[in-house]
């Protein structure tokens, strides 16, 4: 018998956590459901669930008020579920230690698709199982080499900087999750390198001027307006 | 001019605009008359020029109080500097109260008419405004009342026919999503309004990369029509637009929805943008149907067109996708534009590369 790991969908509304918990529940999770901040709280230490799906909008408590408490004590994947026009919230929640958002509406795929993402990067220490085991991380034609600092298109070099390389390495670490502009800016020029991301954007369209066939139409490199970016993941 | 503000504020507004218009007309009229007295030393003048004044000052300011303060001060110009005994105030002066009286109610009657007159202006905007929003929101209605309708006939139609095959459940579940897909796209455009704001002016507007945002918008339409091919074009060197990204995702998303709905045939979609004399100019070119001829100089101007013709309810409305890009472009101190090429249509919009104050 497998075990199927337990997800916490914190929804107050009905119709939605009921939608989400039998996709969930017919993929081989087994769902919960909480439809106030309370209950959630108290379900997370009584429960131990392996991933917590939480709308930012609960009439009891703010959804962020929620992921700094749990943050406090617990590393445990969060997927953040919010409205398009919020994407401050996002930004803010991803910021306190959410692991990635859904934007409300969205599709079973892509819930899915989060959702394995997230447990994914926490069964693993390095974030990413393939780069730990193999040194190198593979998307359809392109390849991220950790050990030669380089990644290729279809075997040849794209020949990325030393800055563009640090993105993709980034992006490829954390490869399937969003990743916002603070977050790769500290990581990359330190934590108090300014909130200015015009220099990020320059370097975002040089790699995808090296890697992408058209830079407006990526395959690898995805921006999430307003957020951050994302690269793909592989299978 | 708030109706909270008390009636004596209201109607005796103070600004610093009308002090200096009220003391450059009222100089106006003393260095007028100083200039005639020199000329001829008869003083009938003086009364009707200051007359003049006052009625001009009670017109070009707001509520009474410059009205008033002018003809108090025109009696007392005409009275002490202007009229004889010169330099002196001459109480006793025959039909003094007459030219007193004269003033005020000259300046009193002005005060009233331009209120009015403003008052009627602010109303007729009002109006206006009440109109467009009265259109939006049948417009909206009518957007939203036939996707619910048969998102409610399809799943009841589930519901309540156990005996339905497979097959025709899953053709009726279809319509449910894409309908609601369809009522999804209409809340975000309303969604985009109220971000616009009420005075169109509290965008705030980063320096984003252009290709960004039409990736995003082109791979959101291509997850929705797969069917359509499309082409996205953007310069060699990165092209930074100061912009509202969320919103103008938005517009390139409604103009690649109306090039897929609106053009009937379209089977392709091309989207570019380019630097052009200090703008950015995106570009969305479909090779469908076309806009019809008669539609064409009225599609911008602002009004929300149903479409009842021959097809009535069946074709979609266009006017709150437009209206939408239109309020967004312009809120970005851009411009827009419809036209017909030889087998298709092109949508244009520009926005300022520069921040313009």
């Amino acid at each position: 018998m497998t075990i199927r790991e337990k997800i916490l969908v914190i929804e107050d509304e009905k119709s939605i956590s009921h939608f989400i918990s039998t996709v969930l529940n017919n993929n081989g999770y087994e769902a919960m459901q909480a439809r106030t901040g309370s209950e959630a709280l108290s379900m997370i230490s009584s429960h131990c669930p392996d991933l917590i799906i939480l709308d930012l909008g609960l009439p009891d408590m703010d959804g962020l008020d929620i992921l700094r408490k749990l943050r406090e004590w617990s590393s445990l994947p969060v997927v953040v579920v919010s409205a398009r026009s919020y994407e401050k919230d996002k930004v803010q929640a991803l910021d306190l230690g959410a692991d990635d958002y859904l934007t409300k509406p969205f599709g079973t795929d892509e819930l899915l698709a989060r959702v394995r993402t997230a447990i994914r990067h926490t069964r693993t220490a390095s974030g990413n199982d393939e780069i730990a085991q193999k040194g190198t991380y593979t998307v359809g034609d392109l390849t991220i080499d950790y050990n030669k600092h380089q990644a290729m298109v279809r075997g040849v070099n794209v020949k990325l900087t030393l800055s563009e390389f640090r993105i993709v390495a980034l992006l490829g670490k954390y490869a399937g999750k969003v990743l916002t502009y603070d977050f790769i800016i500290k990581e990359l020029w330190g934590p108090r390198a300014g909130g200015d991301n015009q220099i990020l954007r320059v370097n975002m369209a040089n790699i995808r001027r090296k890697i992408e066939k058209n830079p407006a139409e990526p395959e690898y490199l995805f921006t999430e307006v307003g957020v951050g970016y994302r690269l793909a993941e592989g299978d | 001019m708030t109706p909270q503000k008390s009636t004596l504020a209201r109607l005796f507004p103070f600004s610093w605009r009308d002090l200096a218009v009220s003391a450059a007309i009222l100089s106006c009229a003393a260095v007028i008359c100083i200039l005639l007295q020199r000329a001829n030393s008869s003083d009938g003048f003086a009364s009707p020029v200051f007359v003049l004044a006052v009625l001009c000052v009670s017109r070009f300011t707001t509520g009474y109080l410059f009205g008033l303060i002018a003809s108090v001060l025109g009696v007392v110009c005409v009275n002490f500097i202007f009229t004889y005994p010169y330099w002196a105030v001459n109480f006793t002066l025959s039909g003094y109260p007459l030219t007193f009286l004269v003033f005020l109610a000259a300046s009193i009657m002005t005060c009233a008419l331009t209120t009015q007159v403003r008052q009627s202006e602010r109303l007729r905007a009002e109006n206006e405004k009440e109109k467009t929003r009265a259109n939006l929101l049948r417009s909206v209605s009518h957007d939203i009342r036939t996707p619910l309708t048969s998102i409610v006939g399809s799943t009841s139609a589930v519901l309540d026919n156990p005996g339905l095959s497979l097959p025709e459940q899953w053709e009726l579940l279809e319509d449910v999503r894409s309908e609601a897909q369809w009522l999804i796209r209409v809340v975000e455009n309303l969604l985009s309004i109220t971000r616009i704001g009420e005075d169109q002016a509290r965008i705030t507007k980063e320096p984003e990369a252009a290709e960004e945002i039409m990736g995003e918008a082109v791979r959101k339409f291509r997850r929705r029509y797969p069917g359509i091919s499309v082409s996205v074009e953007v310069p060699a060197d990165l092209l930074m637009v100061p912009m509202d990204p969320i919103l103008i995702e938005q517009v390139l998303s409604n103009l690649l929805e109306n090039a897929a709905v609106h053009g009937e045939r379209t089977s392709r979609i091309r989207v570019s943008v380019q630097a052009e004399e200090g703008f950015a100019r995106f570009a969305v070119e479909d090779n469908g149907c076309g806009i019809p001829e008669k539609e064409l100089p009225t599609l911008f101007d602002g009004t929300l067109k149903r479409n009842e013709t021959a097809k009535g309810d069946g074709k979609r409305n266009m006017g709150l996708g437009l209206s939408v890009c239109l309020a967004i472009v312009r809120a970005h101190g851009g411009t827009m534009q419809a036209q017909n090429l030889p087998g298709g249509a092109e949508f244009t919009f520009r926005l300022p590369l520069e921040e313009q104050e």
